[in-house]
């Protein structure tokens, strides 16, 4: 792995020079949404929904299924015109400044989208035909090993697993080596060990400085984002690192003083359990001390479940 | 390379590549000419053979052209590669395009394998020109036939979910999509009978008769029928010819709206 993501994925030359353009320009968000709606007919996918993902981010859009997520990151790539407010990728308008966007951002969809019939290396090259990537044969080659697809590149993408297709998927979206990608969904039905393995990948991306979009609806993979926010029908009802949300889970402490165990919940931040340890000092009659905070699960189904 | 070339491109290696589709697309409409001719040969002498043999090589192009274009873009709507298409900044004016290329590539194999059997089958004696003029009128009608494809595979999707049975009619058991379903029976069968391939336009009842003129088989026929004409000019139908191009082109825009970049 250390040897592929070097070669696939350092900034763009097209990035670096947007980066040296201006300070503002990387000041700017990779990722703006504002106030944004989206109706069909009188069900309302979302309801003003406001983000902001800084550049180089690994941001994770968290949410049950029905949640808004996808029709939110159509809207994000310009497949969805929205009934209300806007969105910006890069400071540019998906909808006005089409084909600017198209070239810097990468999508996989929640489906793999392929064409069966065809090879995985015909798949890949067709995508990336569009972008006209230069020396298309070699990246196509790059990465179809990035995704560990090299050996069965040839082959039609109708005899391939759920797995390998969408890693065939995530090889489309990343043929032209956009700095920033919307992934949907992309480790749903996918054996924990490719799980492990996808994300691996888009960590190795942010580390090169590409910004990532990624929504699930499994909340542990929450965890391995720098951000998230969660999204409930139609609305963001909390947006903060893992941390910060582990910090608005309780936390059970549970202190034996003289052989006797002393229970109670408190809050999930640091300082609340100290606050919480300051009376007992450190007497030697304290026997044990036991912290049990709430999973991240626990905390966003609670976050979730209380709106 | 030019993005309609990549999707024509593309077209064309998911037929080639789908053996059963591109089987059944070619060996097809020669086994179906075959059979005309058996049919053909029981009828008495005197009878008219040569009315029927070629109308129906243009009508087995013009059918597979459709239904082919159809069930691919069907696939590409529900399957969402039609979006992955846009995203990536493919255009829909290369896309339609592409379609087009592609088709006509596969229809061009198909009217010169159909169009040879006939003749040779049949003992068909015409000249080069008259050939010549014969395969460019199934081109026309083949175009016709992917932008009537294109137009249509917007409605399917939907009328799958009201119809989910799989009556094939014409080509049994052949296309397994059913996602095409009223749509076959809707375009095709009105085809045969109302575009004077079985009957002659003038015997059929005025409604009938306007009802032929809205598919692009009539026109083909007519001109088919002229040709094969002894002592036939193309000029004396250069209307129908005329309304065979004006018809692509209001399917062009039709099928160009059906498209749209944005949900
Ligand atoms: N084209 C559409 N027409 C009507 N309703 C839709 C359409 N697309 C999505 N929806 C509805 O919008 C809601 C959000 O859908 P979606 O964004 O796909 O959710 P998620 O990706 O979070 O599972 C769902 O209730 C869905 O039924
Ligand atoms: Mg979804």
């Amino acid at each position: 792995m250390a040897t592929t993501h070097n070669v696939t994925m350092s900034a763009t030359p097209r990035d670096a020079g947007r980066r040296g353009a201006g300070e503002a320009r990387a000041q700017e968000p990779a990722i703006e949404v504002n106030g944004l709606t989206k109706r069909y007919g009188a069900f309302e996918a979302l309801r003003g929904v406001d983000l902001a993902v800084p550049r180089g981010a690994l941001f994770g859009l968290v949410g049950p299924n029905g949640a808004g997520k996808s029709t939110l990151i159509k809207a994000l790539v310009g497949a969805l015109r929205p009934s209300g407010g806007g969105v910006r990728v890069l400071g540019l308008d998906p909808l006005r400044e089409r084909a600017a966007v198209r070239r810097q951002l990468g999508y996989m969809p929640q489906s793999p989208a392929l064409y069966e019939d065809l090879s995985a290396r015909d798949n890949v090259a067709f995508f990336g035909g569009a972008h006209g990537v230069p020396d298309l044969r070699r990246r196509v080659e790059e990465v179809l090993a990035f995704t560990d697809l090299a050996a069965r590149a040839g082959d039609g993408v109708a005899t391939f697993s759920g797995g390998m297709k969408r890693r065939v998927s995530l090889a489309a979206a990343l043929i032209h080596r956009p700095p920033v990608l919307f992934l949907d969904e992309p480790t749903a039905a996918v054996d924990p060990a490719l799980r492990a393995r996808f994300w691996d990948l888009f960590r190795s991306l942010a580390a090169s400085g590409v910004t990532l979009f990624i929504s699930t609806h499994l909340m542990d993979e929450a965890l391995l984002c720098d951000r998230i926010a969660i999204l409930r029908r139609g609305r963001i009802i909390a947006a903060d690192t893992p941390r910060g949300l582990l910090e608005r889970g309780r936390t059970r402490l549970t202190v034996r003083r003289g052989g006797v165990d002393e229970a109670r919940t408190i809050g999930g931040r640091p300082e609340d359990l100290a606050a919480a340890l300051h009376p007992y000092g450190l007497a030697r009659e304290i026997g044990a001390v036991a912290v049990e905070a709430e999973s991240l699960e626990t905390v966003i189904l609670g976050l979730i479940g209380e709106e | 390379m030019n993005r309609t070339l990549r999707v024509a491109r593309r077209v064309l290696q998911q037929l080639l590549r789908d053996r059963r589709l591109l089987g059944l697309s070619i060996v097809a409409p020669l086994a179906i000419v075959y059979l005309l001719k058996l049919f053909f040969d029981t009828m008495p002498p005197g009878f008219n053979v040569a009315r029927y043999a070629v109308p129906v090589a243009a009508f087995l192009v013009h059918f597979l052209a459709f239904l082919l274009c159809a069930i691919v873009l069907v696939q590409e709507r529900t399957g969402g590669t039609l979006e992955r298409q846009f995203i990536n900044g493919f255009r829909r004016h290369e896309i339609i395009g592409g379609y087009l290329l592609g088709y006509l590539g596969l229809a061009t194999l198909q009217a010169v394998a159909a169009l040879a059997e006939v003749v040779l089958l049949f003992g068909l004696d015409y000249g080069a020109r008259t050939l010549l003029a014969l395969f460019a009128v199934v081109w026309a009608l083949a175009i016709a036939s992917v932008m009537l494809g294109i137009f249509v595979s917007t409605f399917a999707r939907r009328e799958s979910q009201v119809f989910p049975f799989i009556p094939l009619i014409i080509l049994p058991s052949v296309f397994l999509s059913g996602l095409l379903f009223p749509f076959i029976p809707l375009i095709i069968l009105p085809s045969v009978f109302l575009s004077g391939l079985l009957i002659d336009s003038d015997r059929l009842p005025a409604w009938a008769e306007l009802l032929g003129r809205l598919l692009p088989l009539r026109y083909a026929n007519t001109v088919i029928q002229e040709l094969i004409r002894p002592g036939g000019a193309l000029g004396n139908v250069w209307g129908s010819l005329a309304a065979l191009g004006a018809y692509s082109l209001v399917l062009l825009l039709l099928a160009s709206r059906t498209l749209p970049e944005t949900e």
